[in-house]
């Protein structure tokens, strides 16, 4: 199904960058971004706020034109919103006049209207497969705020999108739920392959997480350095524990607070 | 620092009749005030002398008027709200609309209805029609608002999740929007359904043969002060319940809209 040229590129960005002001004097939120991120691969931003991590995340999504170069996925120019890809909040802004099933089967019921017996079955086993399973007919404000999360990655994945774009989806948890979410992720990542950008502020989680993680700067936005993660997987908390996590992280953390030394 | 409540079972008996028995006391205590000070009924008549003066008029012209008023309140509340709703929904959607509706919407809400209600009998005549406007007047600004206000407090990641979808803009104004604005709905819905009883006894004071404001006013006249305050109770009670009533739909039908403790 994929051609190999494809496959080793699967999201391309080129110069990109984008100004919401258009005044000169004010720099560009985000410039000269050059990235390629492969099939499947999951790839971590971290960089200070306000760097133009959402904003890079929206142009992926198509929910932000730039306005400097180009995005393209499957080597096809994104120029509007692209139902293959899911999108994760940093809350999970549920509706909170729906059950969590219905959350879930939500999309396709906004986007097409309707869902079949069939979708409901996937709902519930996707649900099934977050440990969720039995909150399937609560309301939102009966699950904890961890469980809501997961919901709205269930959400996300309904109409099984080929990239998953999360925005500090775990900032608003708290340290154990945070971790304990993470490894749920990297499982239902593991059992159905996506290809992720997961932007977050914490670099602990960038390395636990990603293939790779990028390192942005200050504003105007742009990648200062792009780190692999050698880490074997599948992840888990011994993870934290290797030398070789503690040398990543160390580094990161080199690049973020004093970029010239680096 | 919050109010320090009782504790316990008791404690939640003393917070559940606290209302009810400073309310008879005050009955009470206004009883005594009439009798010691034997106060005539034309300046303040005694609760017991209303009860009599209540029961005095036939229950059979109690719902003559009720029903006068009520139809009235009720029929303007549901216009108001089948104008005011696709209203605010056109203002949220058009910035235009919103620009050039918004202006009129002050004006007609700051212009006293208490003044243009004699103009608006004079103009329609004394029907129903008038006075079912005369309401619309007085409950319609505040459900545009509350609505509108609504409207636009959907998250935005929510609207951002309805266009990376490519939805329709209907289904995002219906499957999101229009349901988040529900607790806001209904707030002015609560705020409305009580204007609408002043509107209706606005326009019954102004031109009416029936009503409980129509009543009222003519029992002033007569000097029947007692049973012009039996049926300022009676209004009281009725603007009371449906309150009450708009409480009760929201439970009923929208319990995800109210806190927890309230379901």
């Amino acid at each position: 199904m994929t051609s190999p040229a494809t496959n080793r590129s699967f999201v391309r960005l080129s110069g990109v960058g984008h100004r919401y002001d258009p005044d000169p004097q004010v720099p560009p939120a985000v410039t000269a971004i050059d990235l390629d991120i492969r099939r499947h691969e999951f790839v971590a931003v971290v960089g200070p706020s306000g760097c133009g991590k959402s904003t890079l995340l929206r142009m992926i999504s198509g929910l932000l034109t730039p306005s400097e170069g180009e995005v393209s996925v499957f080597g096809k120019q994104v120029d509007g919103p692209r139902d293959d890809i899911g999108i994760v909040f940093q809350k999970p802004t549920l509706l909170p006049w729906l059950t969590v099933r219905k959350n879930v089967l939500f999309p396709l019921k906004h986007k097409f209207g309707r869902y079949s017996q069939q979708d409901e079955k996937r709902a519930d086993d996707l649900l099934a497969m977050a440990g969720l399973a039995s909150f399937a007919g609560k309301m939102p404000d009966e699950l904890s705020g961890g469980m809501q999360q997961r919901v709205g990655i269930v959400r996300a994945l309904l109409l099984n999108p080929d990239i998953l774009l999360m925005d500090e989806p775990f900032s608003a948890l708290d340290a154990m739920t945070r971790e304990q979410i993470g490894f749920d992720l990297l499982k239902i990542w593991e059992d159905n392959p996506k290809t992720v950008l997961f932007i977050t502020h914490s670099i602990a989680e960038a390395v636990l997480l990603a293939d790779r993680v990028l390192v942005m700067s200050k504003r105007p936005g742009t990648i200062l350095e792009v780190l692999d993660v050698d880490l074997p997987r599948p992840r888990t908390s011994h993870t934290i524990s290797e030398p070789r996590f503690g040398q990543l992280t160390e580094r990161l953390r080199k690049h973020i607070y004093e970029p010239e030394a680096a | 620092m919050s109010p320090k409540l009782p504790d316990g079972k008791a404690g939640q008996l003393v917070l559940m009749s606290a209302p009810w028995l400073f309310f008879i006391a005050l009955i009470v205590l206004w009883e005594l005030v009439c009798r010691i000070f034997e106060l005539p009924a034309y300046v303040l008549p005694a609760p017991s002398a209303i009860t009599a003066a209540f029961f005095e008029v036939e229950m059979s012209r109690w719902f003559t008027h009720l029903w006068a008023t009520l139809r009235v309140a009720l029929m303007g509340f549901a216009v108001s709200i089948a104008i005011a709703l696709p209203i605010a929904i056109a203002m949220m959607r058009s910035e235009l609309l919103n620009r050039t509706l918004y202006p009129l919407l002050v004006v007609i809400q700051s212009t006293p209805v208490v003044a243009v209600a004699p103009l608006i009998i004079v103009l329609m005549g004394s029907d129903d029609p008038s006075r079912v406007l005369i309401t619309c007047l007085l409950t319609f600004f505040p459900l545009v608002v509350s609505t509108a206000t609504g409207i636009n407090e959907t998250p935005p990641e929510l609207i951002e999740l309805s266009r990376s979808l490519d939805a329709p803009t209907r289904r995002e104004t219906w499957q999101i929007r229009i349901p988040y604005a529900i607790p806001h709905i209904f707030s002015g819905l609560r705020v409305a359904i009580t204007l609408a009883i002043i509107g209706a006894v606005v326009a019954e004071f102004v031109a009416a043969e029936e009503g409980l404001g129509y009543f009222i006013q003519f029992s002033t006249s007569f000097f029947r002060i007692p049973q012009a305050f039996a049926g300022l109770f009676f209004l009281a009670v009725v603007s009371l319940l449906l309150f009450k009533s708009v409480q009760w739909a929201q439970q009923l039908f929208f319990p995800w809209s109210l806190p927890k403790k309230k379901r």
